[in-house]
């Protein structure tokens, strides 16, 4: 059990060959950036999660918490992104756990390239991985052939042009963190806008040495949805229906307690390594 | 030649109201242009959590037995009924261990936790991606009709009676304008103390 | 053993077949129209956005053209013609001078129901090579209601109470279905089915502002202005309308 099933293969290929190729899965058409800033780094990604045309969510998230204090943002296939972060997110922390150690961004990394590498491409997941750990402020981006980037600033998904636009005009090398936030959210921004892929609000994530990360969700709502004219709640009776029936809720049997005693161990602790 | 997804048809809706939310689908089962069954329900019950898959009606009904199997085995050992968002996480990891020779349906699921009072729905892609929606989801042939019908109509905290006619409404008028769906219309509206299904009158061509 | 590794001739990466390339004459530029009929006006609504693929070229660029000159004011014929815009701006301009042409070869004005069987055969014409668009055409008929006609691409039309086209056709009509012509409504008190009844004016602008916004959240290529040109005994009155940028 666990990991990829592949018994469908067959039936699968025999569909397309007839014809009946497998549907396009949601992508995220998104924008996701990452940047460094004076003790600390910062991530940004935009809500919008696309089947083809349509929108699918308009408020997904797309930041994935790998471990308290590194977080990644991911585009490409949805799926896979949200599979691949909360199966090396469970790794790091058993790892973590192994070493006595807090993870490091670069092991996040490794595992996460590994892992795409091995799938060569067919896991679609881009990711933007950054974090801080003993070692200080990391900035990583992947790809889903399982190359790596390092950089001060990094931008992927559909709108990352857009984005790149924006932090190559505005990044400079000393930045305080209000002012990495304040570039994400305008590189996302810039996504949101001008590319189709990208929309709705900006998600944000702040990662400072010797602070706990702090998660800004909906960091930016430039796009609330207007009032709508009228109302179109219908009169009770509009639908005709032709029968009905009506169950209980299933509740829970409730177990009958009979006798109830406490009894102490006797006060003898487990032992735990320390 | 159509995709696997469109060979069947189908048209699945989801929405929250006020403590409450409601779940419908469609009643076709066709192959291709042909009409087999007016008579083919695309909605789950396991324990408190409903389920609604649309898409191949093979994989429709294999996945049928794959969750109940899984949620008795998950009642079995737990002692205890399994609550939406837990099921929506069933849901997306069995969908995800065939990432590479999918099931082809949309599934979206809706219920209430029986310990929060709150009303739960999400819908799913193919590979298992959760979409968790505060509003409404959509799957099936008529899901681009069903989006424009819900996004119109949906408005927050309906009453049962209310959110029962919005949803009715937007999977009828949309189903009417989608060729493989339709021959039927069945509602399902849980509160958190009763279920109430109903049987829509529709167009039946 | 080790000094017979396996070496690649060199022709192995070269195709084993000829590649073809071609060029592709179509492209869709997005965006999505919406006409009603009502009992003395016309009205044609349409984003204003053109895109290619994931980038939008222009936030801006009215696609309703108004057939002037053909009469008097409530003689005036918006025309709509939505999916591939060097098709569609390539036939409205042709319409527009037969339009014209029309009018000093008969000495009257061109009516919508001539016009429509005009862009059929100007649409047949390129039975072969088709305009890559879902046309649209509005105006007010002899007795001062409402018309609206509706086309496939190669031609085919017919007469409508309201009709959605481009990209998010498919889900505006079922509400148009459902609020315009009441189907799947039922009267509450008695259960008879609910009849459609002609909508006045500022009701069928509410419709058209939801339905755009509706759809604006769910379809990418719909947003930036909304457009709607209303045909009435006093002519065309043209209003525009924010909507998402995203």
């Amino acid at each position: 059990m666990g990991g990829f099933s592949f018994d469908n293969y067959q039936r699968n290929k025999f569909l397309t060959a007839k014809g009946y190729p497998v549907p396009t899965a949601t992508a995220t058409g998104t924008t996701i950036v990452g940047c460094r800033f004076d003790g600390g780094v910062v991530i940004a990604a935009d809500t919008r999660a696309t089947e083809g045309e349509i929108v699918a969510d308009k408020n997904c998230e797309k930041l994935h918490r790998m471990s308290p204090n590194i977080w990644c943002a991911g585009a490409g296939t949805a799926a896979d992104c949200e599979m691949v972060t909360q199966l090396i997110s469970s790794n790091l922390e058993l790892h973590a756990m192994s070493t006595g150690r807090a993870p490091r961004v670069v092991t996040c990394l490794t595992m996460l390239k590994q892992h795409l590498f091995k799938y060569q491409g067919h896991v679609g997941a881009y990711l933007i991985v950054a974090g801080c750990d003993p070692t200080g402020p990391k900035l990583f981006s992947i790809h889903a052939h399982g190359s790596t980037d390092v950089g001060y600033y990094l931008s992927l998904g559909s709108g990352s042009m857009a984005a790149m636009a924006t932090l190559e005009s505005k990044w400079k090398s000393s930045m305080t963190k209000q002012e990495a936030m304040d570039l994400c959210a305008e590189a996302i921004e810039a996504g949101i806008w001008n590319d189709l892929g990208s929309g709705s609000n900006v998600d944000m994530c702040v990662m400072e040495v010797n602070k706990p990360a702090v998660l800004h969700r909906n960091y930016r709502t430039p796009n609330e949805r207007s009032i709508k004219q009228k109302s179109y709640v219908f009169p009770r009776g509009t639908t005709a229906y032709l029968n009905e029936k009506v169950k209980p809720m299933i509740k829970p049997v409730a177990y009958d307690i009979f006798e109830e005693t406490v009894t102490s161990t006797g006060g003898e602790q487990m032992e735990i390594d320390g | 030649m159509s995709d696997p997804s469109s060979i069947n048809g189908g048209a699945i809706v989801a929405m929250v109201g006020k403590d409450c939310v409601a779940i419908a689908c469609d009643m076709r089962l066709g192959m291709q242009a042909l009409t087999v069954s007016n008579d083919f329900p695309k909605i789950y019950q396991y324990n408190n959590t409903f389920i609604g898959l649309a898409g191949l009606a093979t994989d429709v009904l294999t996945l049928s037995e794959v969750f109940r199997y899984k949620v008795n085995m998950y009642n079995l050992r737990e002692e205890r009924d399994i609550e939406p968002e837990t099921f929506a996480n069933l849901v997306s990891s069995t969908l995800y261990e065939k990432r590479f020779g999918p099931y082809f349906v949309g599934p979206i699921v809706a219920g209430i936790n029986s310990k929060t009072g709150k009303p739960y729905i999400c819908g799913f892609d193919l590979i298992g991606c959760i979409n968790f929606a505060k509003d409404f989801v959509v799957g099936g042939t008529t899901s681009h009709q069903l989006f424009g019908m819900c996004e119109s109509l949906w408005e927050p905290d309906l009453e049962p009676e209310d959110l029962f006619e919005t949803i009715s409404q937007a999977l009828m008028n949309a189903q009417d304008r989608d060729a493989m769906s339709g021959a039927g219309g069945l509602v399902y509206i849980i509160t958190k103390d009763k279920i109430v299904k109903r049987l829509l009158k529709t167009r039946q061509d | 053993m080790y000094a017979e590794h396996f070496s690649e001739p060199a022709t192995s990466h070269v195709a084993s077949a000829p590649i073809e390339h071609q060029f592709y004459p179509y492209a869709s530029n997005g965006g999505t129209i919406l006409a009603i009929a009502g009992a003395d006006y016309a009205l044609l609504a349409g984003d204003t956005r053109h895109i290619t693929g994931y980038s939008i070229n222009t936030r801006f660029r009215p696609s309703i053209h108004t057939l002037e000159n053909l009469g008097g004011p409530e003689r005036a014929i918006v025309v709509a013609a939505n999916g591939f815009s060097a098709d569609g701006d390539a036939l409205v301009r042709r319409l527009a001078q037969r339009a014209e042409w029309y009018t000093y070869n008969h000495n009257k004005p061109l009516s919508v129901s001539a016009c429509a069987r005009l862009v059929q055969t100007m649409l047949y014409g390129k039975r072969t090579f088709p305009y890559y668009v879902h046309t649209i055409v509005a105006g007010l008929d002899e007795s001062g209601r409402g018309e609206v006609y509706s086309f496939d691409p190669v031609g085919s039309y017919e007469r409508e109470q309201c009709r959605a086209g481009g990209s998010a056709a498919s889900l505006l009509m079922p509400f148009l279905d459902n609020q315009v012509n009441k189907k799947n409504q039922y009267d509450a008190a008695t259960g008879l089915p609910q009849v459609a009844t002609d909508l006045p004016l500022e009701e069928t602008l509410k419709l058209v502002k939801d339905a755009f916004s509706s759809v604006t959240e769910r379809h990418i290529h719909v947003g930036d202005y909304l457009e709607i040109k209303i045909v009435t005994k006093e002519g065309v009155k043209v209003e525009y309308f924010p909507l998402k940028r995203d």
